[in-house]
């Protein structure tokens, strides 16, 4: 901008600041810190946070703020040019294996299970299940601090190591590309603790013997597995993602991190188009789909004829209400759900969604005091982008929609049909891939 | 601003989570010291980290001796709770302190990780400076 420029955050985000300070290009950036939290402060306590000490350079906030506009610039604070920096050691050892995971798990390279340890052999082996070339570029490094990551950038080869080291077999591997491919890897690195799901469609399923009947959510298959766990590797290691304090900051974390919700869609026994379809791909493409979100909920329902579509309808506008506004919904369908929902006239995702939608609504008062409508939403309404700025005018009672749109909520199937339970994810579709391409 | 031993190591790409190969090797040394394990067989293990960009480093704007008949921005970045309302004491205390000092309050349009190009524009054009409200 080339004005003097101060950011101002809490004393909670002083790593991450500085950390992205440094990676911006600015490693001596002037900041200044107020305790945590600003939000829920008084106006009185606010105003002395501005007369107190900055919690980490001890020096009063307000003549800090005048020193940091009025001091000239040091030699440090002036320094241009290029400074190369490295990813550390290339190869760990040779040691034995025990030790190796020792390694491993004290450098933050692990979920913090067991990992199938990376030898050359065992990622040679892991890309023979790929033809395209290990030096393949799949993302190019990028100065700056994403929203989940550092930018870095990795190829087909270090993509091997992380499948190798989450147990995946080479048949696998285009998954596991095919994810890589579409990025930001995970770990998600908001406050909210968000995760992921990964949903995969198409005969790959059934050759990889991925499981989407009885327990297709539970830990009964290795692709589910493993192709799940490699999302969080890939997220740590080939982006230096996932680092607590730094590129992490949920505050209570996500036990899905551990497998990111793999599931694959049940589409011989779903009564409706799969998901991949919908999104445009041909059925028999194989497919990867990314969703994000916070959480996942469990629903029983239409369990039988006549009064179970109402049992639905509460439930899902109960369970639809108590999320994170302004992102999705992907309702896991056991084919017994889906089933009765046909019966009861919803034989398209389109009508099934539609109805949803109308279903889910909510004051605006409770919108604009929702989570994310203040400091999210609110800015948007002020720029006039819809619809945003229209419930933003509106009074408080006025009923508007949860989602912006129907197509924020989607569909899949799977389950072993034990029960007609559903599940709903409160996550939002982010990208689909192609699983062909990198076979 | 002091930096720390955390902050330098990042300025070399290093994450505190992977003091690179200080620590790695450190470990490793530690355990062939230590490991006893004279039967087992050793191997060598790939590392699984990405490459990391390099790091274009920029001047910090110049600075004025006095802030007296300066505008000054400030900016609400990201629109969490009491963020404006810190601000305005913010706007306040010049007022009653160096009333010399012009203030102006902003609010950065859209989502809180989107940018406002229009407004960094308006602080360049009118401004001395800008502190600016990150979170939380």
């Amino acid at each position: 901008m080339g004005v003097p420029a101060i950011p101002m955050c809490t004393r909670a985000y002083t790593e991450l600041a500085n950390l992205t300070a440094a990676r911006d290009g600015m490693p001596h950036l002037r900041q200044v810190f107020t305790p945590h939290p600003v939000g829920g402060k008084t106006d009185a306590e606010l105003a002395a946070y501005l007369v107190n000490p900055d919690p980490v350079s001890g020096k009063q906030i307000m003549k800090e703020i005048i020193d940091d506009l009025t001091v000239p610039l040091s030699a440090d604070e002036m320094k241009t040019g290029m400074q190369s920096i490295a990813a550390g050691a290339a190869t760990f050892g040779p040691d034995t294996a025990d030790n190796l995971q020792e390694i491993f798990m004290n450098n933050g390279m692990t979920d913090y299970l067991p990992i199938v340890t990376p030898t050359e052999e065992k990622v040679d082996a892991m890309l023979k299940g790929t033809s395209h070339s290990p030096d393949e570029v799949l993302r190019t490094p990028v100065q700056g601090v994403g929203y989940t990551s550092a930018r870095w950038g990795y190829t087909v080869r270090q993509v091997a190591v992380n499948a190798v080291m989450a147990g995946c077999r080479p048949e696998f591997f285009p998954v596991v590309l095919a994810m890589a491919s579409v990025g930001p890897l995970g770990l998600f690195g908001s406050t909210t603790s968000s995760s992921t799901s990964i949903v995969i469609n198409g005969p790959i399923r059934d050759k990889l013997n991925m499981n989407y009947g009885l327990g297709a959510l539970s830990p009964f298959a290795q692709s589910n597995a493993t192709i799940g766990r490699s999302w969080t590797l890939m997220g740590k290691n080939l982006t230096n993602g996932g680092i607590p304090g730094d590129t992490y900051q949920g505050g209570q974390g996500n036990n899905l991190d551990y497998n990111n919700l793999v599931i694959a869609e049940d589409e011989k026994n779903s009564p409706w188009t799969p998901l991949h379809v919908q999104f445009g791909f041909k059925p028999e493409e194989n497919v990867v789909s990314i969703f994000g979100g916070p959480d996942i909920r469990q629903g029983h329902g239409a369990r039988g004829a006549g009064a179970e579509i109402a049992m639905f309808d509460e439930q899902i506008s109960f369970m639809c209400q108590s999320m994170v506004g302004g992102s999705g919904a992907l309702v896991i369908c056991d084919p017994l759900v889906a089933k009765r929902l046909v019966e009861q006239g919803y034989d398209t995702k389109e009508k099934l969604t539609e109805w949803v939608f109308k279903k889910t609504q909510r004051t605006v008062k409770d919108f604009r005091e929702s989570f994310l409508a203040s400091f999210h939403l609110y800015p948007l309404a002020l720029q006039g982008r819809e619809p945003y700025a229209t419930w933003y005018k509106l009074p408080d009672d006025a009923m508007i929609p949860f989602f912006v749109s129907a197509k924020q909520i989607n569909f899949v199937v799977c389950g072993g049909q034990a029960n007609a339970f559903f599940q709903v994810a409160n996550m939002s579709h982010g990208r689909s891939a192609s699983i062909d391409k990198w076979m | 601003m002091k930096v720390n031993r955390r902050n330098l190591l990042s300025l070399l790409g290093m994450s505190p989570a992977l003091l690179a190969g200080s620590q790695v090797e450190a470990d490793q040394k530690k355990k062939g010291a230590h490991s006893g394990a004279g039967s087992e067989p050793k191997i060598l293990a790939v590392s699984p980290k990405g490459t990391p960009p390099a790091i274009q480093l920029y001047s910090m704007a110049p600075r004025a001796s006095s802030l007296d008949g300066k505008t000054i921005y400030v900016v609400d970045a990201t629109s969490f709770l009491g963020s404006e309302t810190l601000l305005k004491k913010m706007q306040a205390w010049f007022q009653q302190n160096m009333p010399g000092v012009k203030t102006v309050f902003r609010k950065k349009a859209g989502g809180y990780a989107e940018d406002d190009p229009k407004l960094w524009a308006e602080i360049k054009a009118n401004a001395y400076a800008t502190v600016m409200a990150i979170g939380h």
